[in-house]
């Protein structure tokens, strides 16, 4: 059925709640891609056999991932008027017990993580569970969760991926509903600009201007958008949870941005490594045509747009625009100097103007169309508004996404956040922004992780990978491991990144050979600024940063290392 | 895979966006890698130069030219796999299957076990990065897996210690 | 003045004035700084530019500073266009230094080639601190910098498409695909014309031409119909002339240059000479 009127949308609305919060009790199952390989499939198959033996009336669902990813699997129990409660580290064995439980409206307080009485799911529903089980937390009490806002992350975990019908009940498409109804394009544009949002795919560009540019350039509605989901930091897996987890959010963001531009194509280039964030994109796609949300006159206006999902094969470089673009097109991932960006019209995809914004980007659209720019711009910091999810990995206690305002300092994430380091050990270092970005010692963890106070620390934001070092991790290894990646993943287009990046891990594997020099440290430095300062594009000019980072920070272990 | 299934596969990409990697990831798929005939008969039937086709394929790490084994493992070497142990678990996986991985002359990583049982493939990474090592078998993810816990893995997949 | 006349015929536009070391140089409409500055023979070196190509941007070599005065900054000169009133300097400090280590990287890259050395040389590289690559039967001779040309030549231009990068990163080789002998080659020979480092070997085996470079590819070559020498790549002659507008005649078309030079100044002459003796 397509939705043509408000009405008609709240009728859906009203159904979806029914399916969130229904008259029996419902067991849902952190099935992303993590919790399904720590045993998350097998808990949601042996739930399903213990409802069945008991033949208890529970809907058993699948939801997405809520990002405490140590604590998986994690199972949601919702009984009427009762709060949400997350347990947690949940086995197969624990099944019969958990089916008990809920049919006398309890839950095995001894697995529980947290209550959630009621939970703000941003776009303008603040869903109401219930009152009692005082003995278990509240969410807000976990000190995992307590520094966090979820604003990006505020459906995932609850709602079901592959139900759009559940994406209405938390207000979904209400606010592409709003933009499309009542706001002229040039005012969408406007209000993005007003809300400071700038590209979270790492470069940090104001999102606004990249749409005005797009929608001034010439070619009509025969333009490009183009959602980035390559992901390609290893380290880095926020934008795999926003798509496996809340598909609809992208989905809507990008219908926004659409009409705002004015054009009618839309691409979503995902990465072959994730094939369960295609399956879920694919199936809301497919589910947002049904309703009239994608495709043809979208909900009565008139406006027509589509999304087709593009894969990549496997090359890093490819999350580099022009490389992207080459790669849609069905050509190797080679830059090319810029001008022509992309959203010139002889750069673009095709030759027609194109906008290119991260997954993460669109997940914000909703939430400020919905909120308003003001609102928007009161998260964060200054120049550095709305939150940011980060992926906080490696050698930390707590391991998860984390998602906080722009501007928190790295304490709190790694500190408050993650518990330091894992099994006790000291805390040494963070690497931000993958192979391009670059290692922040511990004495700089004040730094506000915001996009210009982590350039002046010498590495970037990036996708939002926080890989933990600690008192073990030998840098120079973790120098000659991002030299490797991004050795590998040159294009080998130009001299500087092909040939210079080789020679640098020689280098580096000299001086973990101990055969190295004084004298090769400088080559090292040297090499690695002609780099930064030469190569084509950004792959190749920040690929450096690792080796140079460590170098600076942590050079006393690269001396260690080398013959005098 | 022959001439008919390839045009149905070929007939499937209407839109150009994404058609050429698209169709080789999907030969990639159900074959395994890329045959030598298959690439020839792309190139015949899509009118593309087979040198185009080539340098795809050489180009990105989802392809294979070689023909892999029953099971593909595919260890990830992502950030945090590294500092937890991906090399070690790489390692040790090498011993139990008696395969040497490493680079191969294209700059690729993909080793098959003499009796074709075991391709060993890396991955950059599969940002199931909070259950670090990861490893996959025919597409299945095993999170925080470890030298010690490799052996278990691997008989579900018929594998057995001192099979030689 | 013809010269005078054609200016007038065209659109009246403000000449393009850049200053390249402080001297100005005038510009045409959309030319690139590099070929600014090779028309005006101020040494800028390059690989990667070939002027019937798109700027490419690979070699890194033509670095310069350009920008307004006071804001400058460091840019390749292949893909930098000409925009009046920008001020270019081609070796500022910041320049020599990067440009050296590019030139080292070139000289360890492709070890066997003199273009390199010599070209390093005159920029005052004359060793290079990083391993020199070693290869065994390179078929390029350990002379290429991958720059591209020939790749880009055979498939922009010429459109046979016959060879390609392979693989990528420091891996990345041109060669035939399979490396094995192309059927999409023509064996022009642009590739070994445009290659800056004299990298890819062509020879002439009899009658064919074997592109050694490229897989052992063979190409028939054409005999002359009349003296009998092969002179040309057999498809290509035949397309060559297929393309000719108005075509060439029958006798003419299965001769090599020579021969029919020598045929159409027979004619020529035979044809005076009937002309004179209808006047005599």
């Amino acid at each position: 059925m397509r939705i043509e009127s408000e009405a008609g949308l709240r009728t859906l609305q009203a159904a979806g709640i029914q399916k969130l919060k229904p008259k029996q009790p419902r067991i849902a199952v952190g099935l992303a891609t993590c919790g399904a390989a720590v045993g998350g499939r097998k808990v949601y198959e042996s739930l399903r056999e213990a409802i069945d033996r008991a033949g208890a009336d529970i809907d058993l669902v699948t939801v997405g991932c809520i990002g405490y990813c140590r604590e998986e699997p994690l199972v949601n129990i919702t009984i009427p008027q009762k709060p949400l409660v997350i347990l947690h580290r949940v086995s197969e064995a624990d099944a019969d017990e958990i089916v008990h439980s809920v049919m006398d409206d309890q839950v095995p307080e001894d697995k529980a993580l947290c209550r959630v009485p009621s939970w703000d799911h941003v776009t303008g529903v603040v869903m109401q569970y219930g009152k009692g089980f005082a003995n278990i937390p509240l969410y807000e009490d976990v000190p995992f969760f307590a520094p966090q806002r979820k604003v990006i992350l505020r459906n995932a975990g609850f709602i079901n991926p592959e139900e759009i019908s559940e994406y209405f009940a938390i207000g979904g498409y209400a606010a592409a509903w709003k933009a499309l109804h009542g706001m002229q394009p040039e005012a969408i544009i406007a209000e993005v600009e007003k809300s400071g949002l700038r590209g979270r795919g790492g470069a940090g560009f104001p999102t606004g201007l990249k749409w005005r540019i797009t929608r001034d350039a010439p070619g009509g509605t025969d333009k490009y958008l183009i959602c980035n989901g390559d992901e390609g930091d290893p380290g880095a897996y926020m934008n795999r949870n926003e798509m496996e987890s809340d598909p609809h959010m992208l989905i809507e963001g990008m219908i926004i941005g659409a009409y705002a531009m004015g054009l009618k194509n839309g691409l979503i280039y995902i990465r072959s490594e994730y094939p369960l964030a295609i399956e879920r994109l694919g199936t809301a796609i497919r589910q947002a045509r049904e309703y009239g949300l994608l495709g043809d006159n979208i909900m009565g206006t008139g406006f027509s747009f589509d999304i087709r999902i593009t894969r990549g094969a496997g090359a890093f470089v490819c999350g580099e625009s022009t490389a992207l673009v080459a790669s849609i097109e069905g050509r190797t991932g080679r830059p090319h100097p810029r001008p022509p960006r992309l959203t010139d019209p002889e750069g673009g995809l095709f030759k027609k103007p194109s906008d290119l914004n991260n997954v993460e980007t669109w997940c914000n659209v909703p939430a400020i169309v919905a909120n308003g720019s003001g609102w928007y711009a009161a998260l964060g910091a200054a120049n550095n508004t709305g939150t940011k999810v980060f992926s906080l990995v490696g050698k930390v206690d707590r391991v998860g996404l984390v998602e906080v305002p722009l501007g928190t300092t790295i304490t709190t994430i790694v500190f408050d956040a993650g518990n330091g380091g894992a099994n006790g050990k000291k805390v040494k270092a963070v690497q931000t922004g993958g192979p391009s970005g670059g290692c922040i010692p511990l004495r700089l963890f004040d730094t506000p992780v915001d996009f210009e106070s982590l350039n002046r620390a010498g590495t970037i934001m990036g996708s939002g990978g926080i890989v933990v070092m600690d008192e073990d991790t030998d840098m120079v290894d973790i120098a000659r491991y991002f030299t490797g990646f991004a050795t590998g993943e040159s294009c080998g287009k130009c001299v500087p990144c092909r040939e210079g990046l080789k020679h640098t891990l020689l280098l580096i594997n000299r001086i973990q050979a101990g055969k190295a020099t004084g004298k090769d440290l400088a080559i090292l430095q040297e090499v690695c600024e002609t780099i930064a300062a030469t190569s084509l594009c950004g792959l190749g000019q920040t690929a450096p940063n690792p080796v140079l980072t460590t170098l600076s920070y942590f050079r006393e272990e690269y001396e260690a290392k080398v013959r005098p | 895979m022959d001439s008919h299934v390839l045009d149905t596969l070929i007939a499937r990409y209407e839109a150009e966006e994404g058609r050429l990697l698209g169709i080789l990831s999907e030969i990639q798929e159900q074959e395994g890698y890329i045959p030598h005939d298959l690439l020839l008969m792309l190139s015949e039937k899509l009118g593309i130069r087979l040198s185009r086709l080539y340098s795809l394929v050489t180009f990105y790490s989802f392809f294979s030219l070689q023909p892999i084994g029953e099971h593909v493992i595919t260890v990830c070497m992502g950030t945090a796999c590294h500092v937890k142990g991906a090399e070690a678990v790489l390692a040790a996986l090498e011993q139990h299957l008696g395969i040497e991985a490493g680079a191969t002359q294209d700059g690729k990583f993909s080793v098959t076990t003499k009796d074709n049982q075991f391709t060993v493939t890396i991955a950059r990474c599969f940002g199931a990065c909070s259950i670090a090592p990861v490893l996959s078998v025919d597409g299945n993810l095993f999170g925080y897996a470890t030298p010690e816990n490799l052996p278990a893995i691997l008989a579900g997949y018929g594998w057995r210690e001192h099979a030689d | 003045m013809t010269h005078g006349s054609s200016e007038q015929n065209d659109v009246p536009e403000k000449p393009v004035i850049i200053t390249i070391n402080g001297r100005p140089c005038r510009a045409g409409k959309g030319e690139t700084v590099l070929a600014v500055a090779i028309r005006e023979g101020i040494p800028v070196p390059h690989l990667c530019h070939e002027e019937s190509l798109a700027p490419y941007g690979a070699c890194r070599l033509c670095l310069v500073e350009a920008g307004k005065p006071g804001k400058t900054e460091m840019t390749t000169a292949c893909t930098l266009k000409a925009a009046d009133g920008l001020e270019v300097i081609t070796d500022t400090p910041q320049i020599v230094k990067h440009r050296s280590i590019l030139f080292e990287l070139y000289l360890a890259e492709a070890p066997k080639s003199e273009v390199i050395k010599e070209m390093a040389a005159r920029y005052g590289v004359t060793k290079t601190r990083f391993l020199k690559k070693m290869e065994t039967d390179d078929p390029l001779s350990e002379k290429c910098v991958l720059c591209g040309l020939c790749v880009r030549v055979c498939n922009e231009i010429m459109g046979a498409g016959a060879i390609n990068f392979i693989n990528r990163g420091p891996y990345t080789v041109v060669n035939t695909p399979f490396l094995e002998p192309s059927a999409d080659c023509y064996g022009c020979g642009a590739c070994v014309k445009v290659c800056p480092t004299h990298a890819v070997v062509m020879e002439e085996a009899g009658s064919e031409r074997v592109m050694r470079s490229w897989s052992g590819t063979r190409v028939p070559l054409a005999a002359c119909s009349c003296c009998g020498m092969y002179y040309a790549p057999r498809e290509l002659a035949a397309r060559t002339l297929a393309a000719l507008d108005p075509h060439l005649d029958q006798d003419l078309a299965g001769l090599c240059p020579a021969c029919r030079g020598k045929r159409i100044a027979e004619r020529e002459i035979l044809a005076r000479q009937g002309g004179a003796g209808n006047h005599a």
